[in-house]
């Protein structure tokens, strides 16, 4: 056990951070479990404690009698200097035990720009960073979340991947330590290695060569012993009703990032934005009962004390028995002062009428995600919204008595002109009009936030190179130059953050060392506009003699082999072709829950139905 | 209405989170036991709770106060059973009453703290220690610049010392026990008090190191001094 010295705490900010104890946390004897887990999300406290994959894990580890799951996040710059001046090695919030004495490691990897935090905590925990370097007296490293899907930029420093959803192969992969340790530990590291390696979802980067064409593309990935499949397809909890769920998360004394009752609906969305990799990865549409969400919201508000949940899926508004549900989940609980609330809008008066039931207090903003400023690109993109329905869905709200309204966008996205993008300021002013129309003066305050479109895998843009930062920034100023009114408030995304994101979001197995350059050169927290370092970044790419611009800006032709080939959410390559080929054409593609199959080959892949019970009532 | 007045710690498990974080922590708390707590009207009802005074982060107490507005009396055995079986490590409840009638907030009655600062020495020699003890409580006035956000602040610190500091040889680290006064116009923290001390006094110790526990928190006039829930 770590001992905290009063003088590091006194000094560092939010020392809270680092001491553990919150409502909900478990502490168990190492002595009379068979396996432990230390869970980590690789940046600071309250982004890591936000997290709801990891909420479940530690829910569902600690329900086992033979396994301990204790928490770890990145500390911020001011303790990470403490804790190496003092020699403190990087530890978990319940025990207070170095992280390297447990026997498996798992990282939440959200983001690409976490992947430095991953390096440095490994490093402080005084873990070799490398997969090779480790004995079988070192943890077990694993990574989750969305990156897996395209890991090999971070692929040797994992022991081992998993692709999908954790609840599962989880207590597959604890079952497999624990005989494994029972019998001596038999093979060494790579016996267990190869035994995760069986697992379903389980991707053991080491049992995977690639080779490479002269003119640096992937040749191809294949395992390098029998054991193993040649392609590692990503797990499904068939039915979400069946598992369990963090009905008692922590509730942590700082104010973290959601500080909330998070009840997620369902998981999965079909509405099939072309731009989107968790649309891909979270396939297909499973939705929970409404009798079971409002028994877990009961026990989730009497275990936590919180007296706020919000509806969380990828597109709450789409959960098929929603009106209902929020009308349960009011009369039964408001007798607690417990609000609801409801993070993303879909964009049409429905979601109006919703948002006023469950803001019945307090009007916040609303926030619409329109994506792109031109019909012809919201048809590219198949975001499947008109003009029409967000002048609606805003002329509700104004009539409902908002007045403020965020408005979300992308630059960069594949075939934009820059009429495309001057379209992001005319739907601004369109919406400044309109309120003007309504209520017969100014007064509408509306927020223009526009990201820096960033192609991911597995997704039809896979194959299109992203803007040049330089690109980026023109079509910044051009923005900016046309929102010159007060009522608009214009907030841009960093061009050379979204940059690298870009590089690493496709990159390949040869960014391992790029990214051990960055590292050594001070790079940590990248994802944190104060701490990224770009010239840091730069230079090691320059030394390690990559181009980050093959990576980020090139166009890929559709039979180039890709670095994650091998590894698959289920919807099929051609399936993501057909759409990249109607994305070009302006072809719209339809939600396959409502009217028929796109065919994108998850459902039949995979052996899992969509759940939909509005659709069976 | 009944109002609940509850006597509770802050505990090591707990000493680094803030006033506000400790705040938050009673009202999930509140909620988790089910208490009858009444709320403001408004737009943005909020939990009818007030405290007796801020503890700064990196402080522990064994004597603090909330009082607890209820929309009905329940009983306080009950209350007290169902709140401790809902804190977090680190709150423990140590006496609990109704307030009768109509009486005034805490933060208005409570005017004095009594504090054990806990220090490691960095000399050998008790005497120097004492030395500096004896000339901080014999000096007229002792003026400490408060540095904060919103600038800096010169204070007199002997204004609010309702005693002299008294002092107890630990191994290797001494104790001090401050008694200072809470008025409507201001206080002075411990921590402040020490800095004086260090600063201005040569006290030989390892400021970056202490630990400040509150011992308690009274209502004192010259007749008596209670605690806020033996009123």
């Amino acid at each position: 056990m770590i001992t905290l010295d009063p003088a590091m705490l006194n000094r560092v900010i939010k020392p809270a951070r680092y001491t553990g104890n919150e409502w909900n946390s478990i502490k168990k004897d190492h002595d009379t479990v068979s396996v432990t887990v230390a869970l980590s999300l690789p940046d600071v406290y309250e982004v890591g404690m936000s997290n709801l994959g990891l909420k479940i894990l530690y829910q569902i580890l600690n329900n086992r009698e033979d396994t301990a799951a204790e928490r770890v996040y990145a500390p911020w710059v001011d303790m990470e200097a403490e804790m190496r001046e003092r020699n403190i090695p990087l530890y978990t919030l319940e025990s207070l035990k170095p992280v390297r004495e447990f026997d498996i490691v798992g990282f939440s990897l959200q983001y690409e720009m976490s992947y430095s935090n991953v390096l440095n905590m490994l490093d402080l925990a005084g873990i070799p960073l490398f997969t090779a370097e480790r004995d079988e007296h070192m943890p077990i490293i694993i990574g989750g979340g969305p990156c897996t899907f395209n890991a090999e930029p971070v692929a040797d420093f994992f022991d081992c991947l998993v692709l999908g959803e954790g609840e599962e192969v989880m207590e597959d992969i604890i079952a497999a330590v624990s005989s494994w340790k029972k019998a001596g530990k038999i093979n060494g590291r790579s016996g267990i290695l190869k035994s995760l390696a069986q697992i379903g979802g389980v991707y053991v980067p080491s049992l995977y060569d690639v080779t490479y064409h002269e003119n640096g593309m992937v040749a191809e990935v294949l395992p390098n012993c029998p054991e193993v499949p040649l392609v590692v397809t990503k797990r499904v909890v068939k039915d979400l009703n069946k598992v369990e769920y963090a009905t008692r998360p922590i509730v942590p004394f700082l104010d973290i990032v959601h500080d909330r009752i998070m009840l997620e609906l369902f998981r999965g969305c079909t509405r099939g934005c072309r731009f989107c990799q968790a649309g891909v990865l979270y396939r297909p549409v499973r939705e929970r009962r409404p009798e079971l969400l409002l028994k877990m919201a009961k026990e989730m508000v009497d275990s936590t004390g919180y007296n706020e949940i919000s509806l969380t899926s990828l597109s709450s508004a789409d959960y098929s028995c929603l009106p209902d549900l929020v009308d349960s989940l009011m009369g039964e609980l408001k007798e607690q002062g417990v609000s609801v609330s409801l993070p993303s809008l879909r964009i049409d008066s429905f979601s109006i009428d919703l948002a006023q039931k469950v803001q019945q207090v307090r009007k916040s903003g609303l926030t619409f995600a329109p994506e792109a400023g031109s019909q012809r690109m919201r048809d590219v993109i198949n975001k499947g919204v008109t003009q029409k329905n967000l002048e609606d869905a805003v002329s509700a709200a104004f009539q409902a008595g908002w007045s403020t309204v965020k408005l979300y966008f992308m630059m960069g996205l594949p075939t934009e002109t820059d009429e495309d993008v001057l379209g992001i300021a005319d739907l601004a002013y369109k919406v400044l009009d309109l309120y003007k129309e309504i209520k017969g003066r100014r007064g509408a305050k509306v927020t223009v936030s526009v990201s820096c479109f960033v192609p991911k895998p597995h997704t039809p843009f896979q194959w299109f190179g992203q803007d040049l930062a330089n690109e980026f920034e023109r079509k910044q100023q051009l923005l900016k130059a046309r929102l010159r009114d007060r009522s608009i408030t214009f907030n841009w995304h960093d061009a050379r953050t979204s940059f690298l994101e870009g590089a690493f979001a496709r990159g390949d197995r040869r960014l391992g060392q790029v990214l051990l350059k960055a590292w050594q050169n001070g790079a940590r927290f990248d994802g944190w506009s104060e701490y990224f370092k770009y010239d840091v970044w730069m230079d090691a790419f320059k030394t390690c003699e990559i181009d980050p611009y093959f990576y980020a800006t090139r166009h890929r032709d559709f039979d180039e082999v890709m670095p994650w080939d091998h590894l698959s959410s289920g919807a099929s390559k051609q399936f993501l072709q057909r759409e990249y080929e109607q994305a070009v054409t302006e072809e719209l593609t339809c939600d396959c829950r409502r009217e028929h199959c796109s065919a994108c080959g998850v459902c039949p892949g995979l052996g899992v139905e969509v759940l939909d019970w509005g659709s069976r009532a | 209405m009944a109002k609940l007045r509850l006597e509770i710690t802050k505990g090591e498990e707990i000493r680094y989170i803030s006033h506000l974080d400790y705040a938050s922590a009673m009202e999930r708390a509140i909620i988790r036991a089910k208490l009858p707590v009444a709320y403001s009207e408004g737009f943005n009802p909020h939990m009818k709770i007030s405290f007796a005074s801020a503890l700064a982060v990196g402080v522990t107490s064994q004597a603090e106060y909330i009082d607890i507005e209820c929309k009905e009396e329940i009983d306080v055995n009950q209350a007290v059973e169902h709140l401790k079986a809902s804190l977090p490590m680190g709150i423990r409840i140590k006496g609990a009453a109704y307030m009768q009638g109509n009486v005034p907030a805490l933060m208005a009655i409570v005017n004095l703290a009594t504090y054990e600062i806990t220090v490691p020495l960095l000399a050998e020699d008790i005497g120097i220690i004492e030395d500096s003890i004896r000339w901080f409580n014999e000096a007229e006035a002792v003026l400490y610049t408060r540095e904060s956000p919103k600038g800096k602040k010169e204070i007199e610190i002997k204004q609010y010392m309702a005693k002299p500091i008294t002092l107890t040889a630990l191994d290797k680290a001494v104790r001090l026990i401050l008694e200072i006064q809470i008025t409507p116009t201001g206080s002075i923290k411990p921590g402040e008090v020490l800095g004086a001390l260090v600063a201005m006094f040569d006290l030989p110790v390892d400021i970056d190191n202490l630990l400040i526990h509150r011992t308690g928190l009274y209502i004192s006039n010259a007749n008596r001094q209670v605690s806020p829930v033996e009123l």
